[in-house]
């Protein structure tokens, strides 16, 4: 049938490419955002990411390994004031080198470099589509596109570039209600899987004489039953946790109830008509927030949501 | 105080009003003590976001908005004194966190006051550079320049729900930036290094021990 060796292995190339790309086609969106999310919490990768937020770029190289399931982690700007930010598990230094100075926090384990990955528990269909749209190259690898649309404007939209063979995410970006991404973040650069040393992980300068500052505590208290309610909730968003919880400043607790769709999360708190106003309306990075007063309470809305949705939902609370 | 006059007063900071209109606003200022303390914290404000940066006539416009609040000129920062000592003085968690909010490329708005339920102007257009500056530095227009911290309570707010996000599995290193620079204010200092105890940064262990009597300690903000 095949006349030439070389007609024999252009045919086996054939074959194998199409069964390969057969295999691929037959991962659905779903299967991929679950890839994602094995591959964000196992794989060890370094390499240099840009983020672009406000029309402003900055570069990041970023160290990353799991042990033992625990997240060590190194990110270090590459302008500016050359801010690192080491993590051990739930323990973060943010070293500031012209301060001479280090921060540390309790973040939490979940926490990843990753601010918009969308996570594989959404259930898709009811507020989002999740479709694959295409495969490009990032970072110098194939990649493919997944894209998650929301069905309304109260929401952003997501698009994720993942690496095609082992699925973790090379870029991603939310999606405004213009279409516009609000915030971009991809690597340049990238080595996945790659042995990393412990002292790729340490600080990249002594600390001696530096001054040492820790976070106040937040005072939690356990979930509790409220009468506030929303009556004009958006589609698909559902009460998560309900919380009474003392701010670091505040003299009285407030109540703190938290939304999510699945992707997006809005944060409510009421609290008792307090004497200084507090801005109407704010935004910083990809959340905003919505602030009324009643006769009796402050209700302010807190989420990584358009303005209208913060708006509506703190516009809507009721006490039953 | 209305928002033109919020305008004015950023305008005259930013030395971009003109003479007259900076007269009238002194005579002001010297006649309203709630408006010396709104101009003193824009010119703050100004500082941080302009960092190193100086802006031509600067220098003169803080003598004369120093001499309608009565007091010493403030500092310029490229003539700031560092802090001496390694005891930091408690401005300086304000200091750290707003150098950190450099990092992060946040843009903090705060887009309308209490009260009005006017929607914002979000355009971030830039005017030219005042002359005599680096060409491609732009200065922010004085609504930009007007677009400060919020206030204590929404910043707890704010502070909040990153970390609630944070437990939803919804948040990132670099969000948490932005909870870092909100925390200005509310740093607190340890009693000692934590590398002592436990070590998550990969401090040499031969040096925990001078670094132990070396550490600094900050007073709370």
């Amino acid at each position: 049938m095949y006349k030439t060796e070389s007609q024999w292995l252009l045919a086996l190339f054939l074959l194998l490419a199409g069964t390969s790309a057969t295999a691929r086609d037959r991962i659905s969106p779903d299967e991929w955002l679950e890839r994602m999310s094995a591959a964000v919490a196992t794989i060890n990768y370094e390499g240099t990411v840009i983020r672009r937020q406000n029309g402003e770029a900055q570069a990041l190289k970023v160290v990353h390994k799991v042990v033992d399931g625990v997240v060590n982690e190194k990110v270090i700007t590459q302008e500016g004031n050359g801010l690192e930010i080491i993590r051990i598990g739930n323990e973060v230094h943010c070293i500031l080198p012209d301060k001479k100075s280090v921060l540390v926090e309790q973040w939490n384990d979940r926490s990843t470099l990753f601010s918009t990955l969308p996570s594989s528990e959404v259930s898709f269909g009811s507020e989002y589509d999740l479709s694959l749209v295409r495969e490009e190259r990032v970072a110098g690898r194939p990649a493919v596109l997944l894209a998650i649309r929301p069905h309304d404007s109260l929401r952003f939209g997501h698009r994720v570039w993942l690496d095609r063979e082992t699925a973790f995410p090379l870029r991603t970006e939310l999606i405004g209600t213009d279409g516009e991404p609000i915030e971009q973040f991809k690597f340049a650069d990238i080595s996945l899987g790659s042995t990393i040393s412990e002292q790729s992980l340490a600080p990249s300068l002594s600390l001696d004489n530096f001054t040492w500052y820790s976070e106040p505590q937040r005072v939690e208290a356990a979930d509790i039953e409220t009468d506030w309610t929303c009556d004009d909730l958006p589609a698909g968003f559902r009460v998560i946790s309900t919380k009474h919880e003392k701010l670091p400043g505040a003299v009285a607790p407030v109540t703190h109830i938290v939304y999510g769709d699945g992707l997006a999360t809005v944060s409510v708190f009421i609290a008792g008509k307090q004497e200084q106003e507090i801005a109407r309306r704010s935004s910083i990075g990809a959340s905003s927030s919505f602030s009324l007063q009643t006769d009796d309470y402050q209700i302010t809305a807190v989420g990584e949501v358009p303005a209208e949705t913060v708006q509506r939902i703190a516009s809507s609370m009721r006490q039953e | 105080m209305n928002d033109a006059l919020k305008m004015q007063i950023s305008a005259f900071v930013d030395g971009e009003l003109p003479e007259n209109e900076s007269e009238l606003l002194l005579r002001r200022l010297s006649q309203d003590q709630s408006l010396r303390h709104q101009a003193a914290e824009y010119l703050q404000i100004g500082r941080l976001i302009r960092r190193e940066r100086e802006v031509p006539g600067m220098g003169d416009l803080r003598t004369r908005i120093a001499a309608a609040l009565g007091e010493q000129p403030v500092e310029s920062p490229a003539r700031a004194e560092q802090p001496k000592s390694r005891l930091l003085k408690p401005a300086a968690g304000f200091a750290v966190a707003a150098s950190v909010a450099v990092v992060a490329l946040v843009v903090l708005r705060q887009v309308d006051v209490p009260g009005t339920g006017e929607l914002p102007n979000q355009s971030a257009a830039n005017v030219e550079a005042p002359a005599g500056q680096a060409a491609g530095y732009t200065e922010p227009l004085p609504a930009e320049a007007l677009t400060g911290r919020p206030g204590e309570m929404l910043t707890q707010y704010y502070l909040s729900h990153g970390a609630t996000s944070a437990d939803l599995g919804a948040n990132g290193i670099l969000t948490r930036l932005v909870a870092l620079e909100l925390r200005e204010e509310e740093l607190v200092g340890t009693d000692a290094n934590p590398a002592e105890a436990n070590d998550p940064t990969g401090t040499p262990d031969d040096d925990a021990e001078g670094s132990a009597d070396d550490s600094t300690r900050a007073d709370n903000p």
